[in-house]
Protein backbone atom coordinates (compact mmCIF):
# COMPACT_ATOMS: atom_id res chain seq x y z
CA UNK A 1 0.00 0.00 0.00
CA UNK A 2 2.56 2.44 1.20
CA UNK A 3 5.00 1.76 -1.60
CA UNK A 4 2.14 2.06 -4.04
CA UNK A 5 1.24 5.47 -2.75
CA UNK A 6 4.79 6.72 -2.85
CA UNK A 7 5.37 5.46 -6.39
CA UNK A 8 2.20 7.23 -7.42
CA UNK A 9 3.42 10.54 -6.01
CA UNK A 10 6.80 10.23 -7.68
CA UNK A 11 5.05 9.39 -10.93
CA UNK A 12 2.85 12.41 -10.64
CA UNK A 13 5.73 14.72 -9.80
CA UNK A 14 7.74 13.47 -12.77
CA UNK A 15 4.74 14.20 -14.99
CA UNK A 16 4.71 17.70 -13.59
CA UNK A 17 8.43 17.94 -14.25
CA UNK A 18 7.89 17.13 -17.90
CA UNK A 19 5.17 19.76 -18.21
CA UNK A 20 7.37 22.31 -16.47
CA UNK A 21 10.28 21.43 -18.69
CA UNK A 22 8.25 21.78 -21.87
CA UNK A 23 6.86 25.04 -20.63
CA UNK A 24 10.31 26.44 -19.94
CA UNK A 25 11.61 25.28 -23.34
CA UNK A 26 8.64 26.91 -24.99
CA UNK A 27 9.14 30.11 -23.06
CA UNK A 28 12.77 30.28 -24.00
CA UNK A 29 12.40 29.40 -27.69
CA UNK A 30 9.22 31.25 -28.63
CA UNK A 31 11.02 34.44 -29.65
CA UNK A 32 13.44 32.52 -31.85
CA UNK A 33 10.63 30.53 -33.46
CA UNK A 34 8.66 33.67 -34.31
CA UNK A 35 11.79 35.36 -35.65
CA UNK A 36 12.53 32.37 -37.90
CA UNK A 37 8.92 32.28 -39.12
CA UNK A 38 8.96 35.95 -40.08
CA UNK A 39 12.33 35.48 -41.73
CA UNK A 40 10.98 32.56 -43.74
CA UNK A 41 7.73 34.21 -44.79
CA UNK A 42 8.87 37.78 -45.48
CA UNK A 43 11.14 37.02 -48.47
CA UNK A 44 8.71 34.47 -49.87
CA UNK A 45 5.73 36.82 -49.96
CA UNK A 46 7.89 39.60 -51.35
CA UNK A 47 8.02 41.76 -48.23
CA UNK A 48 11.79 41.89 -48.64
CA UNK A 49 13.89 41.11 -51.69
CA UNK A 50 14.59 37.38 -51.77
CA UNK A 51 17.78 38.08 -53.71
CA UNK A 52 19.36 39.73 -50.66
CA UNK A 53 17.66 37.92 -47.81
CA UNK A 54 17.43 34.16 -48.21
CA UNK A 55 14.78 32.38 -46.17
CA UNK A 56 16.07 30.00 -43.46
CA UNK A 57 14.94 26.89 -45.34
CA UNK A 58 17.08 27.89 -48.35
CA UNK A 59 20.04 28.65 -46.05
CA UNK A 60 19.61 25.30 -44.37
CA UNK A 61 19.60 23.35 -47.64
CA UNK A 62 22.60 25.37 -48.76
CA UNK A 63 24.38 24.42 -45.54
CA UNK A 64 23.57 20.75 -46.14
CA UNK A 65 24.99 20.98 -49.66
CA UNK A 66 28.10 22.72 -48.39
CA UNK A 67 28.62 20.10 -45.71
CA UNK A 68 28.14 17.28 -48.21
CA UNK A 69 30.61 18.84 -50.63
CA UNK A 70 33.03 19.25 -47.71
CA UNK A 71 33.48 22.96 -48.34
CA UNK A 72 31.88 24.17 -45.11
CA UNK A 73 33.80 21.62 -43.04
CA UNK A 74 37.12 22.62 -44.59
CA UNK A 75 36.54 26.29 -43.93
CA UNK A 76 35.26 25.68 -40.42
CA UNK A 77 38.29 23.58 -39.55
CA UNK A 78 40.64 26.20 -40.98
CA UNK A 79 38.93 28.86 -38.86
CA UNK A 80 38.88 26.75 -35.72
CA UNK A 81 42.59 25.97 -36.00
CA UNK A 82 43.36 29.69 -36.19
CA UNK A 83 41.08 30.63 -33.36
CA UNK A 84 42.28 27.91 -31.01
CA UNK A 85 45.95 28.52 -31.75
CA UNK A 86 45.60 32.25 -31.12
CA UNK A 87 43.39 31.81 -28.08
CA UNK A 88 45.58 29.02 -26.70
CA UNK A 89 48.69 31.17 -27.06
CA UNK A 90 46.93 34.01 -25.27
CA UNK A 91 46.04 31.68 -22.40
CA UNK A 92 49.60 30.38 -22.21
CA UNK A 93 51.06 33.89 -22.07
CA UNK A 94 48.44 36.05 -20.38
CA UNK A 95 47.46 33.75 -17.51
CA UNK A 96 50.96 33.24 -16.03
CA UNK A 97 51.86 36.84 -16.77
CA UNK A 98 48.71 38.06 -15.05
CA UNK A 99 49.37 35.91 -11.99
CA UNK A 100 52.95 37.14 -11.79
CA UNK A 101 52.06 40.79 -12.26
CA UNK A 102 49.13 40.72 -9.87
CA UNK A 103 50.65 38.51 -7.22
CA UNK A 104 54.39 38.95 -7.08
CA UNK A 105 55.54 42.02 -8.95
CA UNK A 106 52.98 44.53 -7.80
CA UNK A 107 55.33 47.51 -8.00
CA UNK A 108 56.31 46.56 -11.51
CA UNK A 109 52.65 46.08 -12.38
CA UNK A 110 51.87 49.62 -11.24
CA UNK A 111 54.57 50.89 -13.60
CA UNK A 112 53.61 48.88 -16.67
CA UNK A 113 49.84 48.99 -16.22
CA UNK A 114 49.36 52.33 -18.06
CA UNK A 115 51.36 51.04 -21.01
CA UNK A 116 49.37 47.80 -21.09
CA UNK A 117 46.13 49.73 -20.96
CA UNK A 118 47.17 51.83 -23.95
CA UNK A 119 48.21 48.75 -25.93
CA UNK A 120 45.00 46.98 -24.99
CA UNK A 121 42.92 49.93 -26.12
CA UNK A 122 44.47 50.05 -29.58
CA UNK A 123 41.85 49.00 -32.13
CA UNK A 124 43.05 45.64 -33.47
CA UNK A 125 41.65 46.26 -36.95
CA UNK A 126 43.86 49.29 -37.27
CA UNK A 127 46.82 47.18 -36.20
CA UNK A 128 46.15 44.49 -38.78
CA UNK A 129 48.18 46.19 -41.53
CA UNK A 130 51.09 46.41 -39.10
CA UNK A 131 50.85 42.70 -38.36
CA UNK A 132 50.67 41.91 -42.07
CA UNK A 133 53.69 44.07 -42.77
CA UNK A 134 55.66 42.39 -40.01
CA UNK A 135 54.48 38.79 -40.31
CA UNK A 136 53.31 38.52 -43.90
CA UNK A 137 49.89 37.64 -45.21
CA UNK A 138 49.94 33.96 -44.17
CA UNK A 139 48.63 32.09 -41.15
CA UNK A 140 51.04 33.65 -38.66
CA UNK A 141 49.71 37.17 -38.95
CA UNK A 142 46.13 35.96 -38.46
CA UNK A 143 47.00 33.85 -35.46
CA UNK A 144 49.08 36.72 -34.06
CA UNK A 145 46.25 39.21 -34.32
CA UNK A 146 43.83 36.79 -32.65
CA UNK A 147 46.37 36.20 -29.92
CA UNK A 148 46.86 39.94 -29.55
CA UNK A 149 43.17 40.62 -29.17
CA UNK A 150 42.28 37.97 -26.66
CA UNK A 151 45.31 38.33 -24.43
CA UNK A 152 44.14 41.67 -23.02
CA UNK A 153 40.91 40.71 -21.28
CA UNK A 154 42.61 37.58 -19.96
CA UNK A 155 45.60 39.53 -18.68
CA UNK A 156 43.66 42.40 -17.13
CA UNK A 157 41.11 40.17 -15.45
CA UNK A 158 43.78 37.87 -14.05
CA UNK A 159 45.69 40.81 -12.59
CA UNK A 160 42.50 42.25 -11.10
CA UNK A 161 41.41 38.85 -9.80
CA UNK A 162 44.67 38.27 -7.97
CA UNK A 163 44.89 41.79 -6.63
CA UNK A 164 41.36 41.71 -5.27
CA UNK A 165 41.63 38.51 -3.26
CA UNK A 166 40.11 39.20 0.15
CA UNK A 167 43.05 40.23 2.40
CA UNK A 168 41.40 38.42 5.31
CA UNK A 169 41.78 35.12 3.47
CA UNK A 170 45.45 35.84 2.85
CA UNK A 171 45.95 36.77 6.48
CA UNK A 172 44.23 33.56 7.53
CA UNK A 173 46.42 31.53 5.21
CA UNK A 174 49.50 33.30 6.52
CA UNK A 175 48.77 32.03 10.02
CA UNK A 176 49.22 28.54 8.60
CA UNK A 177 52.72 29.46 7.44
CA UNK A 178 52.14 28.40 3.82
CA UNK A 179 54.91 28.63 1.27
CA UNK A 180 54.48 31.04 -1.64
CA UNK A 181 53.60 28.21 -3.99
CA UNK A 182 51.06 26.72 -1.59
CA UNK A 183 49.61 30.17 -1.06
CA UNK A 184 49.13 30.44 -4.81
CA UNK A 185 47.54 27.02 -5.32
CA UNK A 186 45.41 26.98 -2.23
CA UNK A 187 44.33 30.59 -1.88
CA UNK A 188 45.17 33.02 -4.68
CA UNK A 189 44.24 30.80 -7.61
CA UNK A 190 40.85 29.57 -6.39
CA UNK A 191 39.93 32.97 -5.00
CA UNK A 192 40.66 34.75 -8.27
CA UNK A 193 39.10 32.09 -10.48
CA UNK A 194 35.72 33.79 -11.04
CA UNK A 195 37.36 36.98 -12.30
CA UNK A 196 39.90 35.06 -14.34
CA UNK A 197 37.11 33.09 -15.99
CA UNK A 198 35.30 36.25 -16.99
CA UNK A 199 38.49 37.30 -18.77
CA UNK A 200 38.82 33.95 -20.52
CA UNK A 201 35.22 34.10 -21.71
CA UNK A 202 35.66 37.63 -22.99
CA UNK A 203 38.89 36.55 -24.70
CA UNK A 204 37.14 33.68 -26.46
CA UNK A 205 34.47 36.05 -27.75
CA UNK A 206 37.06 38.54 -28.98
CA UNK A 207 38.98 35.73 -30.67
CA UNK A 208 35.99 34.88 -32.85
CA UNK A 209 35.40 38.49 -33.66
CA UNK A 210 38.93 39.00 -34.81
CA UNK A 211 39.10 35.68 -36.63
CA UNK A 212 36.30 36.58 -39.03
CA UNK A 213 37.64 40.08 -39.43
CA UNK A 214 41.12 38.92 -40.33
CA UNK A 215 39.78 36.29 -42.72
CA UNK A 216 37.73 38.92 -44.49
CA UNK A 217 40.76 41.15 -44.94
CA UNK A 218 43.13 38.61 -46.38
CA UNK A 219 42.80 34.84 -46.51
CA UNK A 220 42.27 31.89 -48.83
CA UNK A 221 40.37 29.72 -46.38
CA UNK A 222 38.15 30.02 -43.35
CA UNK A 223 34.58 31.04 -42.72
CA UNK A 224 35.27 34.77 -43.03
CA UNK A 225 36.87 34.17 -46.42
CA UNK A 226 33.93 31.98 -47.48
CA UNK A 227 31.41 34.66 -46.54
CA UNK A 228 33.25 37.44 -48.37
CA UNK A 229 33.83 35.31 -51.45
CA UNK A 230 30.19 34.16 -51.58
CA UNK A 231 29.11 37.77 -51.34
CA UNK A 232 31.51 38.76 -54.12
CA UNK A 233 30.18 36.04 -56.42
CA UNK A 234 26.59 36.73 -55.42
CA UNK A 235 26.01 33.30 -53.88
CA UNK A 236 23.72 34.78 -51.25
CA UNK A 237 22.46 31.51 -49.62
CA UNK A 238 26.07 30.37 -49.27
CA UNK A 239 26.96 33.67 -47.65
CA UNK A 240 24.16 33.23 -45.14
CA UNK A 241 25.26 29.64 -44.55
CA UNK A 242 28.63 31.04 -43.48
CA UNK A 243 27.05 33.67 -41.26
CA UNK A 244 24.82 31.11 -39.54
CA UNK A 245 27.76 28.75 -39.00
CA UNK A 246 29.76 31.53 -37.34
CA UNK A 247 26.81 32.38 -35.09
CA UNK A 248 26.32 28.73 -34.13
CA UNK A 249 30.02 28.32 -33.34
CA UNK A 250 29.86 31.43 -31.16
CA UNK A 251 26.90 30.02 -29.24
CA UNK A 252 28.65 26.67 -28.73
CA UNK A 253 31.89 28.29 -27.53
CA UNK A 254 30.04 30.55 -25.13
CA UNK A 255 28.04 27.61 -23.79
CA UNK A 256 31.16 25.51 -23.25
CA UNK A 257 32.83 28.41 -21.44
CA UNK A 258 29.84 29.01 -19.20
CA UNK A 259 29.62 25.32 -18.40
CA UNK A 260 33.33 25.17 -17.55
CA UNK A 261 32.94 28.23 -15.39
CA UNK A 262 29.94 26.83 -13.58
CA UNK A 263 31.80 23.63 -12.84
CA UNK A 264 34.92 25.25 -11.48
CA UNK A 265 33.17 28.02 -9.58
CA UNK A 266 30.20 26.08 -8.27
CA UNK A 267 30.76 27.48 -4.78
CA UNK A 268 29.62 30.92 -5.81
CA UNK A 269 26.29 32.04 -4.51
CA UNK A 270 23.90 32.60 -7.36
CA UNK A 271 22.67 36.13 -7.04
CA UNK A 272 19.02 36.74 -7.71
CA UNK A 273 18.15 40.32 -8.51
CA UNK B 1 53.47 25.55 29.88
CA UNK B 2 52.70 27.79 26.92
CA UNK B 3 52.53 31.07 28.76
CA UNK B 4 52.78 34.30 26.81
CA UNK B 5 55.03 37.13 27.81
CA UNK B 6 55.21 40.58 26.27
CA UNK B 7 58.09 42.80 27.30
CA UNK B 8 57.94 46.49 26.45
CA UNK B 9 56.40 45.82 23.04
CA UNK B 10 56.26 48.81 20.73
CA UNK B 11 54.81 48.97 17.28
CA UNK B 12 54.63 51.94 14.97
CA UNK B 13 52.97 52.37 11.62
CA UNK B 14 53.91 54.69 8.85
CA UNK B 15 51.00 56.69 7.59
CA UNK B 16 51.06 58.23 4.18
CA UNK B 17 49.39 61.59 4.55
CA UNK B 18 47.01 62.67 1.86
CA UNK B 19 47.81 66.27 2.59
CA UNK B 20 51.22 67.42 3.70
CA UNK B 21 51.34 68.65 7.23
CA UNK B 22 51.38 72.42 7.46
CA UNK B 23 54.59 72.19 9.44
CA UNK B 24 55.94 71.03 6.12
CA UNK B 25 57.99 68.08 7.30
CA UNK B 26 57.35 64.70 5.74
CA UNK B 27 54.84 62.99 3.54
CA UNK B 28 54.76 60.13 5.93
CA UNK B 29 54.31 60.26 9.64
CA UNK B 30 54.86 57.61 12.21
CA UNK B 31 52.28 56.79 14.76
CA UNK B 32 52.46 54.52 17.72
CA UNK B 33 49.92 51.73 17.76
CA UNK B 34 51.51 50.17 20.82
CA UNK B 35 53.84 52.04 23.11
CA UNK B 36 55.41 49.64 25.54
CA UNK B 37 53.03 46.81 26.32
CA UNK B 38 53.98 44.55 29.21
CA UNK B 39 51.94 41.43 29.89
CA UNK B 40 52.31 38.01 31.32
CA UNK B 41 49.60 35.54 30.42
CA UNK B 42 49.63 32.28 32.33
CA UNK B 43 49.28 28.90 30.70
CA UNK B 44 45.68 27.73 30.65
CA UNK B 45 44.36 31.17 31.40
CA UNK B 46 41.45 32.87 29.68
CA UNK B 47 42.86 36.32 29.24
CA UNK B 48 40.82 39.17 27.79
CA UNK B 49 42.17 42.43 26.48
CA UNK B 50 39.58 45.17 26.63
CA UNK B 51 40.02 48.51 25.00
CA UNK B 52 38.40 51.28 23.00
CA UNK B 53 38.31 50.83 19.26
CA UNK B 54 41.53 51.68 17.49
CA UNK B 55 43.73 51.26 20.56
CA UNK B 56 45.99 48.62 19.05
CA UNK B 57 44.36 45.46 20.41
CA UNK B 58 44.39 43.71 17.06
CA UNK B 59 47.92 44.88 16.40
CA UNK B 60 48.99 43.19 19.61
CA UNK B 61 47.24 39.96 18.68
CA UNK B 62 48.87 39.97 15.23
CA UNK B 63 52.24 40.30 16.95
CA UNK B 64 51.57 37.25 19.11
CA UNK B 65 50.31 35.40 16.06
CA UNK B 66 53.61 36.19 14.38
CA UNK B 67 51.92 37.98 11.49
CA UNK B 68 53.91 41.14 12.18
CA UNK B 69 57.02 41.92 14.20
CA UNK B 70 57.37 44.44 17.01
CA UNK B 71 59.60 47.44 16.44
CA UNK B 72 60.87 47.25 19.97
CA UNK B 73 60.55 44.80 22.80
CA UNK B 74 59.99 41.08 22.75
CA UNK B 75 57.20 38.56 22.72
CA UNK B 76 58.05 35.26 24.32
CA UNK B 77 56.05 32.05 24.30
CA UNK B 78 57.41 29.65 26.88
CA UNK B 79 60.45 31.87 27.06
CA UNK B 80 61.17 31.59 23.34
CA UNK B 81 60.77 34.62 21.10
CA UNK B 82 58.03 34.46 18.47
CA UNK B 83 59.42 34.02 15.00
CA UNK B 84 56.65 34.23 12.46
CA UNK B 85 53.35 32.36 12.42
CA UNK B 86 53.18 28.84 13.76
CA UNK B 87 50.66 26.08 14.24
CA UNK B 88 51.11 26.17 18.02
CA UNK B 89 48.87 29.25 17.84
CA UNK B 90 45.57 29.50 16.03
CA UNK B 91 43.77 32.73 15.31
CA UNK B 92 40.05 33.39 15.00
CA UNK B 93 39.40 36.72 13.34
CA UNK B 94 36.43 39.02 13.50
CA UNK B 95 35.45 37.88 10.01
CA UNK B 96 35.12 34.11 9.68
CA UNK B 97 37.69 34.16 6.83
CA UNK B 98 36.40 30.91 5.38
CA UNK B 99 37.46 29.93 1.90
CA UNK B 100 34.28 30.19 -0.16
CA UNK B 101 35.34 27.39 -2.53
CA UNK B 102 35.81 24.89 0.27
CA UNK B 103 33.05 23.02 2.02
CA UNK B 104 32.68 23.32 5.77
CA UNK B 105 34.62 20.11 6.25
CA UNK B 106 37.44 21.19 3.96
CA UNK B 107 37.61 24.59 5.59
CA UNK B 108 38.16 22.94 8.95
CA UNK B 109 40.79 20.71 7.34
CA UNK B 110 42.73 23.67 5.97
CA UNK B 111 45.11 24.12 8.89
CA UNK B 112 45.43 20.35 9.24
CA UNK B 113 46.71 20.24 5.66
CA UNK B 114 49.31 22.81 6.61
CA UNK B 115 50.18 20.60 9.55
CA UNK B 116 50.70 17.71 7.09
CA UNK B 117 48.10 15.49 8.70
CA UNK B 118 47.12 12.55 6.49
CA UNK B 119 43.93 12.86 4.49
CA UNK B 120 41.90 10.19 6.28
CA UNK B 121 42.91 11.49 9.70
CA UNK B 122 42.15 15.03 8.60
CA UNK B 123 38.58 14.20 7.80
CA UNK B 124 38.05 12.40 11.07
CA UNK B 125 39.48 15.27 13.11
CA UNK B 126 37.51 17.86 11.14
CA UNK B 127 34.25 15.95 11.76
CA UNK B 128 35.04 15.73 15.45
CA UNK B 129 35.57 19.45 15.82
CA UNK B 130 32.56 20.30 13.71
CA UNK B 131 30.47 18.28 16.12
CA UNK B 132 32.14 20.09 19.03
CA UNK B 133 30.88 23.41 17.69
CA UNK B 134 27.48 21.87 16.94
CA UNK B 135 27.66 21.69 13.17
CA UNK B 136 27.26 17.97 12.51
CA UNK B 137 25.31 17.57 9.30
CA UNK B 138 26.72 20.70 7.71
CA UNK B 139 29.98 19.12 6.50
CA UNK B 140 29.24 19.47 2.80
CA UNK B 141 27.80 22.96 2.83
CA UNK B 142 29.61 25.86 1.27
CA UNK B 143 30.14 29.01 3.35
CA UNK B 144 27.49 30.98 1.46
CA UNK B 145 24.96 28.44 2.66
CA UNK B 146 25.71 29.14 6.33
CA UNK B 147 24.52 31.87 8.67
CA UNK B 148 26.95 34.34 10.24
CA UNK B 149 27.03 32.45 13.54
CA UNK B 150 27.58 29.13 11.78
CA UNK B 151 30.47 30.56 9.78
CA UNK B 152 32.12 31.79 12.94
CA UNK B 153 31.64 28.33 14.48
CA UNK B 154 33.42 26.82 11.51
CA UNK B 155 36.26 29.28 12.02
CA UNK B 156 36.50 28.25 15.67
CA UNK B 157 36.44 24.56 14.72
CA UNK B 158 39.20 25.21 12.20
CA UNK B 159 41.32 26.87 14.87
CA UNK B 160 40.71 24.12 17.41
CA UNK B 161 41.26 21.27 14.96
CA UNK B 162 45.03 21.66 14.94
CA UNK B 163 44.95 21.41 18.72
CA UNK B 164 46.91 24.61 19.24
CA UNK B 165 48.41 25.39 22.60
CA UNK B 166 47.21 28.95 22.35
CA UNK B 167 43.97 30.22 20.92
CA UNK B 168 44.04 33.84 19.78
CA UNK B 169 40.64 35.42 19.24
CA UNK B 170 40.29 38.85 17.71
CA UNK B 171 36.76 40.07 18.48
CA UNK B 172 35.37 36.83 17.06
CA UNK B 173 31.76 37.58 18.02
CA UNK B 174 31.69 41.29 17.22
CA UNK B 175 29.87 40.84 13.94
CA UNK B 176 27.18 38.54 15.32
CA UNK B 177 23.71 39.45 16.50
CA UNK B 178 23.16 39.76 20.25
CA UNK B 179 21.47 36.39 20.77
CA UNK B 180 23.89 34.37 18.69
CA UNK B 181 26.67 36.17 20.45
CA UNK B 182 25.55 35.10 23.95
CA UNK B 183 25.14 31.51 22.85
CA UNK B 184 28.58 31.55 21.25
CA UNK B 185 30.08 32.91 24.45
CA UNK B 186 28.58 30.09 26.47
CA UNK B 187 29.76 27.56 23.89
CA UNK B 188 33.24 29.01 23.96
CA UNK B 189 33.41 28.63 27.73
CA UNK B 190 32.28 25.01 27.40
CA UNK B 191 34.85 24.29 24.71
CA UNK B 192 37.54 25.94 26.75
CA UNK B 193 36.48 23.86 29.74
CA UNK B 194 36.90 20.71 27.64
CA UNK B 195 40.15 21.63 25.93
CA UNK B 196 41.96 23.65 28.63
CA UNK B 197 43.69 25.96 26.20
CA UNK B 198 45.37 29.25 26.86
CA UNK B 199 43.02 31.80 25.33
CA UNK B 200 43.84 35.38 24.48
CA UNK B 201 40.59 37.08 23.61
CA UNK B 202 40.20 40.62 22.36
CA UNK B 203 37.01 42.59 22.66
CA UNK B 204 35.60 46.04 23.15
CA UNK B 205 32.57 44.69 24.98
CA UNK B 206 32.81 44.92 28.77
CA UNK B 207 30.02 42.43 29.21
CA UNK B 208 31.80 39.88 27.09
CA UNK B 209 35.06 40.47 28.93
CA UNK B 210 33.54 39.90 32.36
CA UNK B 211 31.60 36.86 31.25
CA UNK B 212 34.54 35.08 29.62
CA UNK B 213 37.74 36.11 31.34
CA UNK B 214 39.83 34.90 34.22
CA UNK B 215 41.68 38.19 33.99
CA UNK B 216 40.96 41.34 32.02
CA UNK B 217 43.57 43.83 30.89
CA UNK B 218 42.27 47.29 30.09
CA UNK B 219 44.14 49.04 27.32
CA UNK B 220 44.46 52.77 26.98
CA UNK B 221 43.47 54.71 23.88
CA UNK B 222 46.13 55.10 21.24
CA UNK B 223 49.00 54.63 21.77
CA UNK B 224 48.02 51.40 23.43
CA UNK B 225 49.54 50.41 26.73
CA UNK B 226 48.10 48.24 29.46
CA UNK B 227 46.29 50.45 31.93
CA UNK B 228 45.30 47.90 34.56
CA UNK B 229 44.75 44.22 34.92
CA UNK B 230 41.90 43.02 37.09
CA UNK B 231 40.86 39.56 38.21
CA UNK B 232 37.30 38.50 37.59
CA UNK B 233 35.98 37.21 40.91
CA UNK B 234 33.52 34.78 39.37
CA UNK B 235 34.44 31.09 39.29
CA UNK B 236 34.44 29.64 35.77
CA UNK B 237 32.14 26.78 36.73
CA UNK B 238 29.33 28.99 37.94
CA UNK B 239 29.20 30.94 34.69
CA UNK B 240 27.53 28.15 32.81
CA UNK B 241 25.12 26.98 35.47
CA UNK B 242 22.98 30.08 35.88
CA UNK B 243 22.54 33.60 34.63
CA UNK B 244 25.72 35.04 36.02
CA UNK B 245 25.05 38.42 34.45
CA UNK B 246 22.58 39.35 37.17
CA UNK B 247 24.86 38.54 40.11
CA UNK B 248 26.35 41.28 42.23
CA UNK B 249 29.94 40.32 41.42
CA UNK B 250 29.23 40.57 37.72
CA UNK B 251 27.57 43.95 37.93
CA UNK B 252 30.23 45.34 40.22
CA UNK B 253 33.09 44.13 38.04
CA UNK B 254 31.33 45.43 35.00
CA UNK B 255 30.96 48.82 36.62
CA UNK B 256 34.59 48.87 37.70
CA UNK B 257 35.75 48.11 34.17
CA UNK B 258 33.45 50.71 32.71
CA UNK B 259 34.93 53.35 35.00
CA UNK B 260 38.41 52.35 33.86
CA UNK B 261 37.46 52.27 30.24
CA UNK B 262 35.33 55.37 30.09
CA UNK B 263 38.12 57.93 29.98
CA UNK B 264 39.90 55.90 27.34
CA UNK B 265 36.83 55.79 25.15
CA UNK B 266 36.43 59.56 25.46
CA UNK B 267 40.10 59.99 24.62
CA UNK B 268 39.84 57.65 21.66
CA UNK B 269 36.94 59.62 20.27
CA UNK B 270 38.89 62.85 20.55
CA UNK B 271 41.82 61.23 18.78
CA UNK B 272 39.71 60.18 15.90
CA UNK B 273 38.56 63.77 15.45
CA UNK B 274 42.03 65.27 15.25
CA UNK B 275 44.47 64.64 12.43
CA UNK B 276 47.26 62.17 12.87
CA UNK B 277 50.20 64.47 13.45
CA UNK B 278 48.28 66.23 16.19
CA UNK B 279 48.01 62.92 17.97
CA UNK B 280 51.65 62.44 18.79
CA UNK B 281 51.89 60.22 21.82
CA UNK B 282 53.45 61.02 25.18
CA UNK B 283 52.09 64.53 25.51
CA UNK B 284 49.20 64.61 27.88
CA UNK B 285 46.48 65.54 25.47
CA UNK B 286 45.54 69.15 25.45
CA UNK B 287 42.63 69.04 23.09
CA UNK B 288 40.75 71.89 24.59
CA UNK B 289 41.99 74.29 21.93
CA UNK B 290 38.81 73.98 19.82
CA UNK B 291 38.48 77.47 18.37
CA UNK B 292 34.75 77.89 18.58
CA UNK B 293 33.41 80.84 16.73
CA UNK B 294 32.23 83.13 19.48
CA UNK B 295 31.63 86.69 18.49
CA UNK B 296 30.39 88.86 21.32
CA UNK B 297 26.96 90.25 20.81
CA UNK B 298 28.03 93.87 20.98
CA UNK B 299 30.80 93.27 18.43
CA UNK B 300 28.20 92.27 15.93
CA UNK B 301 26.03 95.29 16.46
CA UNK B 302 28.88 97.63 15.54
Amino acid sequence: MESNASSETTHRSSAFDVVDLLKSYFQRSIAIIIFLLIWEIAPRVGLVNILFISPPSVIFSSMVDLILSGELTTHTIASLIRVFTGFGLALLVALPLGFLLGGWFKEFETSVNPLLQVLGQANPFTLFPVFMALLGIGEISKIAIIYWVCQWPILFNTVTGIKNVDPVLIKMARTAGLSKLEMFWKVLLPASLPTVFTGIRMGAGFAFFMLIGSEMIGAHSGLGFMIIKAQGTFQIPKMYAGIVTVALLGIVINYVMLELEKRSVKWKESIVI
Amino acid sequence: MNNIEAINVKKTFKIRNAKTSNKGDAFTSKFYALDGVNLNIQAGEFFVILGPSGCGKSTFLDLIGGLTEPDEGKILIDGKPVEGPGLDRAIVFQQPALFPWRTTLNNVSFLLEAKKVEKSAREEIARKYLSLVGLTGFEDRFPYELSGGMKQRVAIARALAINPEILLMDEPFAALDAQTREIMQIDLLKIRDQTQKTVLFITHSIDEAVFLADRVAVMTARPGVIKTIIDIPIPQKSRLSNDVRITREFIETRHKLWELLKEEVVKAQKYSKCSIEDCTPADSRSIKKAPVLSIPLDARSK
